[in-house]
């Protein structure tokens, strides 16, 4: 077990003012069987008004909105998390099986999976085929991959994969940053969920903050033996103690830490700086 | 009858001047257009409604249950009724809707099942509508006209009054209600049933509200009057699909939706009619299932028939479906008005092999069902009725009860070599009468 004193903040600027804003922020640490939050505090201003709420997915928020004109919102949260690995994680749901908006396989991802299966040493299969069976059918026909198989895909993707900022946007797809052959820690967790799912592993997406300074981070969770197992394909490790799970969902989308709508026409600049420490 | 031909011209003119119009984006254009009235009615024997009647609330009934499974205990699925694929890939199925239950525990408020008759009389279910059905307002209007126009027609036949379909819809909405008024949410006057929308308000009593007059704080929803006065709302009968209600939980980019309004619902502060999700029960590959869901939850036969149909995604099922695409029409679970829907044998070699191919490729996409050889309706044409094909949308509404509406849309296709009646692919439609003895 290890506590973690968290500190995230996030400012929105605008060049202009806007109005009507409304907002939903996200970066309450989860509470689980693997995390407790001790305490935390949340500054969000300038605001009208603010409420917590919940999502389908058990995502935790704060909802609010500012209508006078403002030129910035900022977000400041602080607390203290404890995070326990071998804690018993959220049940399974079936929706983490398949495709979703951001991580759509195509002929692309499947060569990539059947490349892999090969160097594994597994008998190959016809692409066609495989495309039209339902999970079930699959899981049936060829063995699941198992936890040292899933890490060698993790180390293949990694190898072939360049972390490179600014290669990619918020709304690239799996697809599309897997013919890049480059991205962020968004676009490694896509296509690595692509992956998953195209061989029958149901695979999340988890948002949150990692040991150290700088932004947020996303990386992976895949259902392995009855629990959630996290894997982090932009660093090509295990998710250990020193991650701190904000939002899950089946991609991006789901998982948005923040989004919000307002009216002006304005350019707006973010900025998030998140720190992690441990407490001894 | 003959009195209701004399009044044709003056009915459609009246009609055009209240404004009974929908609107259909072609070439990302708006066009408004008037939906053609034919003044000879579809008429329905009381013995043969009471059948549609105790199978339609037999199917809403059906489906609400299966609803509430699926955003909640999924049994139907753990079961093996129905496989996963046509749930949680469905594009209706919506993840932000899982673990709340709304107010009353109603999910389809207000479902418009289509059917068509057969030649040889059977009737059966061509699709259901579970999240904005839109229709009611025609028959509604129709019926105020011809009353006026022609009372006397209405003094010699026993037609049931349909006039109080606004009546039952308050009571849906008075059902559900969790504290405030009612409003009817239009995404304004370029939708394609914006006309509808307004008259709907208008006879049920409800304020029509567009996006912009809504909002949300500390968890409750209002309207915003045009003095500044507020006004908690307590039912939403909102004819904005899904994907647009709420920038903060669906589609972000939308313009339309009222942000928060899903935090409000998933805290019981508002009723949505109908409820948001809907989608996962009435796409055309769960369609297939819904027989099944009746013997599921009710343990009853099912007393309405689907029209035959075949599931690419089952291989014996996709294998006969490739051998006999001549005599089949195939329709992309995806698409909706009339899109999407391709007749075999319409098709030359090539295209016919090419849609062969797509559906290997792409099984869980497509059902293809036999064409049913329905029944045509006379339409009046000049001094005389040419036949036309016909199907009807029945408009069934759950609050404490459910109930039919003793009435229904009647669409026509105006091709006389088409089946497809959907008023976006330029068909009219005919008042519905269910005769009372």
């Amino acid at each position: 077990m290890k506590r973690l004193h968290f500190c995230y903040e996030m400012s929105l600027k605008w060049d202009q003012r806007v109005k009507d804003h409304h907002f939903l922020i996200r970066c309450r640490p989860m509470e689980n069987g693997r995390q407790h939050r001790e305490d935390m505090t949340i500054k969000i201003e300038p605001a009208d008004f603010i409420s917590e709420g919940i999502d389908g997915f058990g995502n935790e928020g704060y909802m609010g909105s500012m209508r006078a004109p403002h030129d910035y919102l900022s977000v400041k949260a602080e607390g203290m998390v404890q995070v326990n690995v071998s804690g018993r994680t959220e049940p399974f749901h079936p929706m983490y099986r398949f495709p979703s908006a951001f991580t759509m396989p195509d002929e692309s991802m499947d060569k990539f999976l059947r490349e892999t299966w090969l160097e594994l040493g597994w008998p190959a299969r016809n692409a066609a085929d495989f495309a039209i069976k339902s999970c079930h059918m699959r899981e049936k026909e060829y063995p699941p991959m198992a936890q040292n198989d899933l890490e060698y895909m993790m180390n293949r993707l990694y190898r072939r994969f360049v972390y490179a900022p600014g290669a990619t946007t918020v709304a690239t797809t799996a697809v599309e940053a897997l013919a890049l052959g480059k991205g962020v820690c968004q676009d490694y967790a896509h296509v690595f969920i692509s992956l998953c799912r195209l061989a029958g592993v149901p695979a999340r997406y988890a948002a949150g903050m990692m040991l150290g300074e700088g932004a947020s981070h996303a990386w992976v969770e895949v259902w392995m033996k009855d629990t959630w197992l996290g894997m982090d394909p932009t660093n090509n490790r295990l998710v250990d103690e020193t991650y701190i799970k904000l939002t899950h969902g089946r991609d991006f989308g789901d998982g948005t830490i923040n989004r919000g709508r307002f009216l002006g026409f304005a350019n707006q600049s973010q900025e998030i700086r998140v720190k992690v420490e441990e407490m001894v | 009858m003959r009195d209701m031909v004399e009044h044709m011209e003056g009915i459609n003119r009246l009609m055009a001047r209240y404004g009974v119009k929908f609107g259909i984006y072609k070439n990302r254009e708006f066009h408004e257009q008037l939906f053609p009235f034919d003044p000879l009615p579809r008429v329905i024997s009381a013995a043969e409604f009471r059948y549609l009647e105790k199978g339609l609330i037999q199917r809403v009934d059906a489906l609400n249950c299966f609803l509430a499974d699926i955003y909640g205990e999924k049994k139907i699925v753990k079961d093996g009724v129905i496989p996963e694929d046509f749930i949680f890939s469905s594009k209706g199925y919506l993840p932000q809707c899982e673990g709340m239950m709304p107010p009353k525990k109603i999910y389809s408020h207000i479902s418009g099942i289509d059917l068509v008759q057969a030649k040889e009389g059977t009737w059966y279910i061509l699709e259901d509508n579970l999240r904005i059905p839109s229709g009611a307002s025609y028959p509604m209007i129709a019926r105020e006209l011809t009353r006026q126009a022609s009372p006397r027609t209405f003094m010699r036949n026993h037609v049931v009054d349909n006039r109080d379909y606004a009546g039952m819809l308050k009571e849906v909405m008075d059902h559900v209600n969790t504290g405030g008024i009612h409003v009817v949410l239009t995404p304004g006057r370029y939708n394609a049933a914006f006309f509808e929308h307004s008259y709907l308000a208008e006879r049920s009593g409800a304020i029509l509200a567009m996006p912009q007059d809504l909002y949300v704080e500390n968890n409750r929803l209002y309207y915003r009057q045009y003095q500044g006065r507020q006004l908690q709302v307590g039912t939403v009968y909102r004819r904005l699909s899904d994907e647009y209600l709420d920038p903060l939980c669906f589609e972000p980019e939308s313009l339309i939706g009222v942000p928060g309004i899903m935090d409000v619902y998933r805290s019981g502060n508002v009723a949505l009619v109908n409820a948001p999700g809907n989608g996962v029960a009435d796409d055309k590959g769960i369609y297939y299932f819904v027989p099944h869901m009746v013997k599921y939850y009710l343990d009853q036969e099912a007393i309405l028939k689907n029209a035959p149909t075949y599931l690419a995604f089952y291989e014996s099922d996709r294998k006969w479906i490739l051998e006999h695409l001549e005599m089949l029409v195939v329709k992309d679970v995806s698409e909706a008005g009339g899109y999407g829907v391709i007749f075999g044998k319409d098709l030359t070699k090539e295209k016919r092999e090419e849609l062969r191919q797509i559906i290997i490729r792409e099984p869980r996409r497509f059902i293809a069902q036999e064409v049913v050889d329905f029944i045509d309706l006379d339409i009046v044409e000049g001094d005389g009725g040419v036949p036309r094909k016909a199907d009807l949308r029945a408009f069934v509404l759950s609050s404490g009860t459910t109930k039919v509406w003793p009435s229904g849309l009647t669409r026509f296709s105006r091709n006389p070599d088409s089946f497809v009646v959907n008023s976006s692919q330029g068909g009219g439609f005919k008042d519905t009468w269910v005769l009372s003895q």
